[in-house]
């Protein structure tokens, strides 16, 4: 559908220019969005019908996309970065790669979205936030005689052994986030001993982020530690996966958006901008399953997604175990201590 | 009156050349153009003045890159050799000089200035900081450098080279540009890669501490307790792989061939479904049916009371599905040798006394020897570059392909640790390959003659034909379950969960409405599968060309260095498309090439992973065409490219077809070198099902691979027709008897 | 019609050749030959004497590492095949497969700047000359092997090349076809007046078709001249063995006295041409049918025994003892042959053995 409108637009445009001898440039734009697939062309076909705006998109993961704009940074090809967990996002704050634009939207924001502009001088701001928690195989547990998890504490259970599924925090920015809340709810010391009792009922460290609970879903595993939103995606489908926010409280990551400095089309960066920060931008999420909360109060939520407000939020340090030696230190230390253990 | 044909046609074809550099001087956009080479908005915004889109020439007469000055030399300089006879020793001096010159200017320029000015700091130390910067070659660099490297060939052709043959000289010219900078400049980047640390200098330290990593050698998994390195890991597999295959692959071609089997047609029919799957689809199957929630596992533990386990994930199940995907291929190729044993020497074997079992050991297998090699070649590399399977099925065995994609695209992001984890899997390849050749290049297995051979096969003797017969029964059933499971999972609302008939993944990925008059493609993955068909479309005639042009020169043609040659054009054969991709991602990022994200890169590297199939199909068929109908086009005053369009190719119907095909089909179901090139506007079928998968989607992965296999199996059936016809018309014209 | 078809026959000229494949292998080595015009010269040898790389030289499919090459007038040392006015007929005749008789021979002129019409007739006259007017439209699939070889003779021919080509083009013939072909191939080459080189390693065909024949060995021209010269004066053993079999018999030349030189066999004395060869050993070369063999001879002739006899139908072949070994001879009598044991007397007809050097 796309390809017809395309072309038919291209023959138009051409034959516009051929009998007015304008030259005719459409509006452009270029985005670079690290969300889910579905989800980045959706926001592009809602943009696109909302402004008339012509979006060309990259999707690439956060970090690919922090090494982009760092190659690019002489010649910005891109205008618009959107989605992505926050930390690179702060980290191209850092290194000026990015603008810092205030955005008549903010009032109608939360808090935490607006705590993440401030944090990186307008450079950046929140646009979807989501928990860590994990989920589980109902039909699994029953099968196999074991009791509910409520707590972080739960999974180092013996009992659980084999049954529990969590990311490779080397490879996930998902499990780097688990690592990190982990030390930062328990400590550093008494953090990795609970990710060396994790790892000995640990039955495969994936790649990516979000497989552990869709192996949970499919029935190959019982409990899968992702963000919650991604665990609810599962339910949703339909497959049997409850859904826990553990007890002692938990970590979470903001989805942000920034705009490239010195982009090629400003005015259209910024229009696009203000338009993903609306509730009825945000609220396209739930087409495309995406149940992170997102950060316009007015947005419409499912009713299958987490309530931030009811789950027991950590006081995330994003700056410090953001940063990039930070990072390496936790992941070293997680490599020497734990991985190498014995299961 | 045929004394002057040459400098008739020489003259001619020299301004052509010429004019193209003028062109792409004067005229065409010398940078790349942001939206695509196919856009031609650049037409009616600001040309030709706009620094974006300004030809060389403006670019320079503006007072900008200025470095691009120096190009207008050569193509005035070679002005001077039009209407100078060729023999004119000027008039090769001239070409050769100045080409050469504005090619290598033109290489230097756009290497040694790059997105930040000076791409080295040994040009910034020599001549100071530059204060500009230049993007992606665009058409006018293209145009310049194809005539400079076309009148450089002709130079050298009127200089005496293969016989002052243009055509050829030209060919070759052409055919080691290409391989060159998309062969080996990718694998030279990919190597400099592995040494560059955070701050962008080289370190050999840097490589050493990540090639000498724990995590690639490590061998904790032999004393018990840890994991054991991923290069291991890799080699074992594959090793195992190629091996079992090759096993199978002689099984199937002994039943084909040897015995009184009546489903032979059944046989080879399964056989070639793996190839037109996806590869990873296997994997997927093997899920269902044997994961911890698997039917058969789910059956087995309620028959028998077993706790379920998770056996499958790891080397077990990585194991299965390749084997069930790389047998086809090494049947593929037993099949060919199998029947290649002349019959004629198994029937003197016999008549000398030797039993069935005897022939079969001392005559016929050993004769097999190069095809066995060669099936295990096949899968070893298959193995290796495979990327679907380990990553549905690995669990916590990690492989060098799946390590190298998550180099790239997880959150380390460290091209650096891909370069390095793609240099040991293409030692491992390269070093298979190097062992094949030099086992084989010692021994010559020549067995058909040409002759006619009016001799008959034996059939198997009886204690390999039992054992024979169980397993190729045993993986055929497997592989019709596997199958059905693979269909019945396209049309279940939620495998395993809901096992509920329904189209919804069907129409999900492509339903179609009628609106205006037109069909609006509303299905979700029409996106991905009109670019699938395109891309396919549009390399599959360029692999096959560039393949037989090539086979041409090595079957036809003498010249120095055609050994090197041959093996350059070989050596894309034993690179695994996972080095591909990351090699390509490296060398293509930056200017002067700038090609990630475009759909020119994906049919690039379909053409080179699947160029050396082409030459291989070329070599064969024309060996079997007499020199001697060359020779007498020659004769008869046609020249060489006269003669390769009138004659040559019309009689390689068949391997031109063989390798359309082969390029299609691949270019279909290809992964491990996609994956890593494929951008929102080109995504490609099977990354859309990998995209798919990782969703927990099965259903519609499933359902657009079920469409696909439909699809190529009629496009396949389609060319196979084709190809039977003329099959019958070159019957009576392979060379003529008497 | 068939008169449109011309000759402009060129002679052939190399001058010192040489061709090496690699650095080590001597195909053709410093051969310095000429081709009359609107002659047809044989190159004769055994496989691998160099005979086609010579014709292939000519025809520009090889190029000459070392030397000059002239066709007429012209230096055509460098030129590619594509560019020298020369045609070929192959051994295997190369038709093409995919073409019809007439695209097949009318391929060629396509090429040489013909218009439709002229192509259209030349091609048509020249299927003419060969006997094959009406079969046009059929594929070289659908003819015999006479009729394919006749096709790729006027293939070649309508380009009217300075030079016409032949490599071995009867040997694919059975042997009743190939004395008609040739016959054929002589008359059209004399009727137009063609310059013709010809490959073959038959002796009995290049005797029949040369005007002369160049005998090649090891890469080197071993005898050139007319047919008779060559079958009885071959200047050396190999020549003579080759050109028709020879009884080489070691000898002793006794005395020269001027044009004669008496030799010894033996006892056996005997005198022939001196060749202008000095006392000492020698080499007397006898053909088959110059061995006589009698029932009963003279007392100077040799003593012999039959040790074979063979009868080939026209005539009889024997290998008969003699004291200097055994030798071969031909007898046209073949109602009473000899017999195997049969004591006879043998002697050389006066001017049939030739002298020739020690081999």
């Amino acid at each position: 559908m796309r390809k017809r409108t395309l072309i038919a637009t291209g023959v138009m445009a051409v034959l516009m220019s051929a009998t007015t001898t304008v030259a005719m440039a459409k509006d452009k734009m270029t985005l670079y969005c690290s969300a889910q697939d579905d989800w980045c062309q959706l926001m592009v076909n809602g943009f696109e019908e909302a402004t008339g705006i012509d979006v060309s998109m990259t999707r690439k993961s956060s970090g690919e996309t922090f090494a982009q704009l760092k190659a690019e940074a002489s010649n910005p090809k891109g205008d618009v970065w959107w989605g992505g967990t926050g930390d690179p996002h702060l980290q191209a704050a850092e290194e000026g790669l990015t603008e810092p634009y205030v955005s008549g939207m903010r009032e109608q924001l939360n808090d935490w979205a607006i705590a993440q502009a401030t944090s990186a001088g307008d450079k950046t701001i929140g646009i979807y936030s989501g928990a860590l928690g994990y989920g589980y195989n109902t039909d699994l547990l029953a099968a196999n005689n074991l009791p509910e998890p409520a707590c972080w504490q739960d999974l180092v259970k013996p009992e659980y052994k084999g049954h529990v599924q969590m990311a490779n925090p080397n490879s996930s920015g998902t499990a780097y986030t688990t690592l990190a809340t982990i030390v930062q709810l328990f400590g550093e010391d008494e953090g990795f001993e609970f990710m060396k009792g994790l790892h000995k009922n640990i039955n495969q460290y994936t790649k990516s982020g979000s497989a552990p609970i869709k192996a949970a879903a499919r029935g190959e595993s019982t409990i899968g530690i992702v963000f919650m939103h991604d665990a609810v995606k599962q339910a949703v489908a339909g497959f049997p996966i409850k859904v826990v926010a553990p007890c002692e409280g938990t970590g979470y990551e903001i989805g942000s958006m920034s705009i490239v400095k010195d982009s090629r089309n400003p005015e259209s960066a910024k229009k696009f901008y203000d338009w993903a920060l609306s509730a009825e931008a945000q609220t396209l999420a739930l087409q495309v399953n995406a149940f992170q909360v997102p950060s316009n109060k007015g947005s419409e939520t499912s009713p299958s997604a987490p309530d931030l407000a009811s789950i027991k939020l950590i006081d995330y340090d994003f700056a410090k175990y953001g940063s990039s030696d930070e990072r390496k230190r936790l992941l070293k230390k997680w490599d020497d201590d734990v991985s190498v253990l014995p299961q | 009156m045929r004394t002057v044909h040459s400098e008739a046609v020489s003259q001619p074809v020299l301004i052509f050349w010429i004019f193209i550099g003028w062109v792409g001087f004067l005229v065409l956009p010398w940078y790349a153009i942001e939206d695509g080479l196919f856009s031609f908005e650049w037409l009616f915004d600001g040309y030709p003045f706009d620094s974006d889109y300004a030809p060389a020439a403006f670019l320079v007469a503006q007072g900008e890159k200025l470095w691009l000055a120096p190009l207008i030399l050569p193509i005035v300089a070679v002005l001077a050799a039009i209407g100078r006879a060729k023999n004119d020793p000027l008039y090769a001096k001239i070409l050769i000089v100045s080409s050469a010159f504005g090619f290598a200017w033109l290489f230097f320029q756009g290497f040694g200035i790059g997105l930040r000015g000076w791409q080295f700091d040994s040009l910034e130390a020599l001549f100071g900081p530059l204060g500009d910067r230049q993007f992606g070659m665009g058409y006018g660099a293209l145009f310049m450098a194809t005539s400079f490297l076309f009148l450089l060939t002709q130079g050298v052709a009127a200089r005496g080279a293969i016989n002052g043959d243009v055509f050829v000289v030209s060919a070759i010219g052409g055919v080691i540009a290409v391989i060159s900078i998309f062969v080996f400049f990718p694998i030279a980047k990919m190597l400099t890669a592995a040494f560059i640390t955070e701050d962008q200098t080289y370190s050999i330290a840097v490589f050493s501490s990540k090639f000498l990593d724990d995590r690639l050698w490590g061998v904790s998994c032999l004393s018990g307790g840890g994991k054991c390195g991923v290069a291991w890991n890799s080699l074992f597999l594959a090793v195992s792989v190629g091996a079992i295959t090759t096993v199978l692959g002689l099984v199937f071609a002994l039943v084909v061939t040897r015995s009184g089997f009546k489903h032979k047609r059944v046989l080879r029919a399964l056989t070639v479904l793996p190839i037109i799957t996806p590869p990873f689809v296997i994997g997927l199957a093997i899920i269902l049916l044997f994961g911890l929630s698997g039917s058969i596992t789910t059956f087995v533990a309620d028959v028998f009371g077993i706790q379920p386990t998770r056996w499958i994930y790891g080397l077990p199940g990585v194991m299965i599905a390749q084997v069930l995907a790389f047998t086809p291929i090494a049947f593929l190729v037993l099949i060919g040798v199998v029947e290649g044993v002349s019959p004629s020497m198994e029937e003197a074997a016999q008549t000398l006394r030797a039993s069935k079992w005897q022939v079969f050991r001392t005559v016929s297998f050993p004769l097999m020897r190069p095809g066995l090699a060669n099936a295990f070649l096949l899968g070893f590399i298959e193995s290796m570059a495979d990327f679907g399977n380990p990553l549905v099925l690995g669990g916590n065995f990690d492989v060098l392909s799946t390590e190298i994609f998550f180099a790239i695209v997880g959150a380390q992001y460290d091209q650096g640790q891909a370069a390095v984890l793609a240099i040991v899997l293409l030692a491992f390849t390269l070093g298979a390959f190097y062992a094949q050749r030099f086992w084989l290049g010692k021994k010559s297995y020549t067995t058909v003659s040409g002759k006619g051979d009016a001799g008959v096969h034996p059939s198997m003797p009886s204690r390999l034909a039992i054992p024979v017969y169980i397993v190729a029964i045993a993986w055929s059933l497997f592989t019709v379950v596997i199958y059905v499971m693979i269909v019945f999972g396209s049309f279940v609302e939620l495998w395993g969960v809901n096992n509920t008939l329904t189209f919804k993944h069907y129409i999900t990925a492509f339903s179609f409405s009628w609106g205006e008059g037109d069909i609006r493609w509303t299905g979700a993955a029409w996106n991905s599968f009109w670019t699938t068909i395109q891309i396919a479309g549009i390399s599959a005639p360029i692999t096959a060309a560039l393949g037989l042009l090539t086979a041409y020169l090595l079957t036809r043609q003498n010249f120095a260095g055609k050994s090197s040659f041959e093996f350059g054009t070989m050596l894309s054969f034993a690179i695994p498309g996972t080095v591909i991709g990351v090699s390509y991602i490296l060398a293509f990022n930056v200017p002067p090439l700038e090609l990630t994200g475009t759909g020119i890169i994906l049919v690039i590297s379909f053409v080179f992973r699947n160029m050396p199939v082409g030459v291989r199909a070329g070599i064969a068929s024309m060996s079997q065409l007499d020199k001697s109908l060359d020779e007498s086009s020659l004769t008869l005053g046609a020249n060489s490219w006269q003669t390769f369009r009138r004659v040559i190719l019309p009689l390689l119907k068949p391997a031109i077809l063989a390798a359309l095909v082969y390029s299609f089909v691949r270019a279909m179901t290809a992964v491990s070198a996609v994956i890593f090139l494929v951008s929102a506007e080109y995504d490609m079928a099977t990354s859309y099902i990998i995209g798919r998968v990782e969703n927990n989607d099965y259903g519609l992965a499933i359902a657009y691979s079920t469409t696909l296999i439909v699809v190529m199996l009629v496009a396949v059936g389609a060319m196979q027709l084709a190809v039977g016809r003329t099959a019958i018309g070159r019957r009576t014209s392979i060379k003529p008897e008497s | 019609m068939v008169g449109i078809i011309n000759s402009k026959a060129a002679s052939v000229q190399f001058e010192g050749v040489s061709k090496t494949y690699g650095s080590d292998v001597w195909a053709v080595d410093d051969i310095s030959l000429t081709i009359e015009p609107s002659t047809l010269v044989t190159l004769l040898g055994p496989s691998g004497c160099g005979k086609t790389t010579t014709l292939r030289m000519i025809a520009g499919l090889e190029i000459a590492s070392k030397g000059r090459i002239f066709i007429g007038d012209k230096d055509v040392t460098k030129l590619p095949a594509t560019d020298r006015d020369v045609s070929m007929v192959f051994q295997s005749y190369a038709l093409f497969p995919h073409m019809s008789v007439f695209e097949n021979v009318s391929y060629g002129l396509n090429y040489s700047g013909f218009s439709k019409t002229e192509t259209r007739d030349r091609a048509m006259a020249g299927l003419e000359i060969v006997g094959l007017a009406g079969f046009e439209k059929r594929l070289p699939s659908e003819l015999s092997g006479g009729q394919q070889q006749r096709v790729a003779v006027a293939r070649a021919l309508v380009l009217e090349p300075q030079v016409l080509l032949f490599d071995e083009p009867l040997s694919n013939l059975d042997a009743k076809l190939r004395r008609q072909v040739r016959e054929e191939i002589r008359e059209i080459q004399q009727d137009l007046g063609l310059t013709v080189v010809y490959v073959t390693h038959d002796q009995e065909e290049a005797l029949a078709v040369s005007d002369r024949i160049i005998v090649m060995r090891n890469a080197t021209i071993a005898q050139e001249g007319t047919p008779r010269e060559l079958f009885e004066a071959p200047v050396d053993a190999f020549v003579a063995d080759f050109i028709g079999e020879a009884n080489l018999i070691p000898c002793q030349i006794t005395k020269v006295t001027g044009e004669t030189a008496d030799i010894s066999i033996g006892d056996y004395q005997y005198s022939l041409a001196a060749r202008g060869m000095s006392p000492g050993a020698a080499t007397v070369a006898v053909r088959p049918s110059r061995v006589q063999i009698l029932a009963s001879g003279t007392p100077d002739m040799i003593t012999a025994s039959i040790a074979k006899a063979t009868y080939v139908g026209g005539h009889m072949e024997y290998t008969v003892d003699t004291p200097f070994g055994p030798l071969f001879a031909l007898s046209g009598e073949v109602d009473q042959p000899f017999t195997v044991g049969q004591e006879l007397a043998l002697s050389f007809s006066g001017s049939g053995p030739v002298l020739l050097p020690a081999s």
